[in-house]
């Protein structure tokens, strides 16, 4: 290679490594690596804790499957507390389990009575119809993850006839477009849906190139592989904190299939979400 | 980035900020800035930053004026004594506000400064007119300077003039000014401000105590959780400024509630 000095510097070459660079690579790894790594693999394993009360309700063990035929997994406080607002507070809701995990942004807890500020993931069950289960989820589940709360997650899901509702949000600044993003009407929603997903949507499409990412991509491969109807709804806002117009840009949701069914009661929604966004501003003390 | 106002939770309807908000984009990032059909944005947001500090209401009585606000409710580690949304600014005059808590923190020790700084150079305390224009102007030359934006604020100010008379101001985030018989500020003003529209009447400030009542019945119509969320103030004529204890407070809500059962009482009765 030659510098702009006109001299002449061996580089590193990218054509890859011959066998015997690679064997002494693999040699390098001291026992007490393979340790390291085995000690945070373990840490950062994912657990699902399910209460004694799910195996009680459904009459089957712990350790089957369950039968399930709605599942709707909030991601992201925004979505978390529409489901709070507007599901949780209509109907009768057990909570049945939550996962514990650890990553470098959040460790969740182990508990199933959690403040609204705290990272955790709750799984709920609807006292009158055993099937319908919700998932809140307001940590981050990390890449490495996410592949092992998927299959311990589906794993306890007896999935014929399963339909698979995922509300998440994301910032409207990485939402591409030809238009001006100043001209968006944000907050906005779109939606993707598998394969499989027959019923009709409660928003447009999300459009090409654009894609997403995280847990609900996850989500949505595995039921794309594995041909599970399931749809995704993704709101594109530009607040990042809990806020309550991004919120109410999930109301089409309710009108779908899926929850409308779910939502019988809808007076006191208000009230809870005041109150959920309350809670968050004590801490701020900005504004007096 | 283009600030979004805060919404309140209702069924239908944007805040006007909101459908402006394809023509405001343009318009709003810097302040000298107006807008083809004349707006300022950041002063009509700047307004709105008030919206999100809590409820405060300023009553003229004839011889008491009454700032009564919302207690926001501080984490539990916070020491409550350095949350004050009512402040002296002389002797004889003193405000509320509402909005941004650091602005409202300068303007004050400005207002301070000023009203020590008339007293000396022509040795008479300020009137509540004056040190509410010096405010209020304050306010505005920050609506005309580049690179800086407007103070987050609306203020209430009270006080007694020289000559006896009681005295209640508000200004606001533009640098306007207007003189009162009561109004109020900060988060859920519209609620609060139509129950002073109908309960404002000669009966309900001929004493200094129905006035003080009045004060806090307009506070409970949208502070939760009763009397324990306000705080009160008074300033009698040549008297300084006083601040209700939560006992004190406590025992006008009792009154308060006691007064409108009795009221109910007798609607029931005469059906």
């Amino acid at each position: 290679m030659a510098t702009f000095f006109g001299e002449v510097v061996a580089a590193p070459s990218r054509a890859g490594g011959d066998d015997d660079e690679e064997a002494a690579a693999e040699r390098e790894e001291t026992p007490e690596d393979r340790e390291i790594r085995r000690e945070l693999e373990e840490k950062r394993e994912v657990h699902i804790l399910w209460s004694s009360k799910l195996s009680a309700s459904t009459g089957s063990f712990t350790d089957e499957q369950f039968p399930c035929s709605k599942f709707i997994l909030a991601i992201g406080h925004n979505a978390v507390a529409f489901l709070s607002s507007f599901v949780l507070n209509s109907g009768c809701w057990e909570a049945i389990g939550s996962v514990k995990l650890w990553n470098e942004w959040c460790r969740t807890s182990n508990t199933t009575s959690v403040l609204p500020t705290d990272a955790f993931c709750l799984f709920y069950k609807l006292i009158s119809d055993p099937t319908v289960l919700l998932c809140q989820c307001n940590c981050y589940v990390a890449e490495d993850q996410q592949f092992q709360w998927l299959e311990k997650v589906f794993g306890c899901m007896r999935e014929e006839d399963l339909q698979v509702t995922i509300l998440s949000t994301c910032p409207v600044t990485d939402y591409k477009t030809p238009e001006s993003t100043l001209t968006l009407p944000s907050p906005f929603l779109k939606a993707l849906k598998t394969k499989e997903f027959k019923e009709s949507i409660c928003c447009p499409l999300l459009e090409q190139p654009n894609i997403v990412q995280g847990l609900p991509a996850a989500v949505m491969s595995y039921c794309q592989v594995w041909q599970i109807p399931a749809v995704l709804y993704q709101c594109y806002t530009d607040v990042i904190k809990l806020d309550t117009v991004t919120i109410e840009a999930f109301k089409p949701v309710l009108s779908s299939k899926n929850l409308k069914s779910l939502v019988k009661d809808m007076s006191k929604s208000t009230e809870i979400l005041k109150k959920l966004v309350t809670t968050n501003e004590i801490h701020n003390n900005i504004y007096t | 980035r283009v600030s979004r106002p805060e919404q309140q939770v209702r069924g239908a309807g944007a805040s006007p900020a909101r459908r402006r908000r394809s023509m405001a984009a343009r318009y709003d990032r810097a302040i000298t800035v107006f807008s083809p059909d004349g707006h300022l944005f950041q002063v009509e947001y700047a307004q709105e930053a008030v919206k999100k500090g809590s409820t405060a209401v300023g009553i003229r009585g004839l011889d008491i004026v009454v700032l009564g606000v919302e207690r926001k409710s501080v984490a539990k580690l916070q020491e409550e004594r350095t949350v004050r949304k009512i402040c002296a600014l002389d002797d004889h005059v003193c405000m509320a506000f509402a909005g941004l808590t650091a602005d409202a923190r300068i303007i004050i020790n400005r207002a301070r400064v000023e009203c020590q700084s008339h007293k000396l150079t022509v040795e008479d305390p300020v009137t509540v007119e004056y040190i509410t224009r010096y405010i209020a102007s304050l306010k505005q030359r920050y609506t005309q300077s580049n690179g800086r934006r407007p103070f987050g604020i609306s203020a209430l100010i009270v006080g007694f003039d020289d000559d006896g008379s009681p005295r209640l101001y508000q200004t606001d985030p533009s640098g306007t000014y207007h003189s009162w018989k009561a109004n109020v500020i900060g988060r859920n003003a519209k609620t609060v401000r139509e129950f002073l529209e109908k309960n404002y009447t000669e009966e309900a400030i001929a004493t200094d105590k129905e006035a003080i009542k009045l004060a806090i019945r307009a506070l409970l119509e949208v502070v939760q959780s009763g009397g324990k969320n306000i705080e009160l103030a008074i300033i009698r004529r040549n008297q300084p400024l006083q601040i209700f204890s939560a006992k004190d407070i406590e025992s006008q809500v009792a009154e308060i509630e006691k007064e409108k059962e009795d009221s109910e009482k007798k609607k029931k009765k005469s059906i």
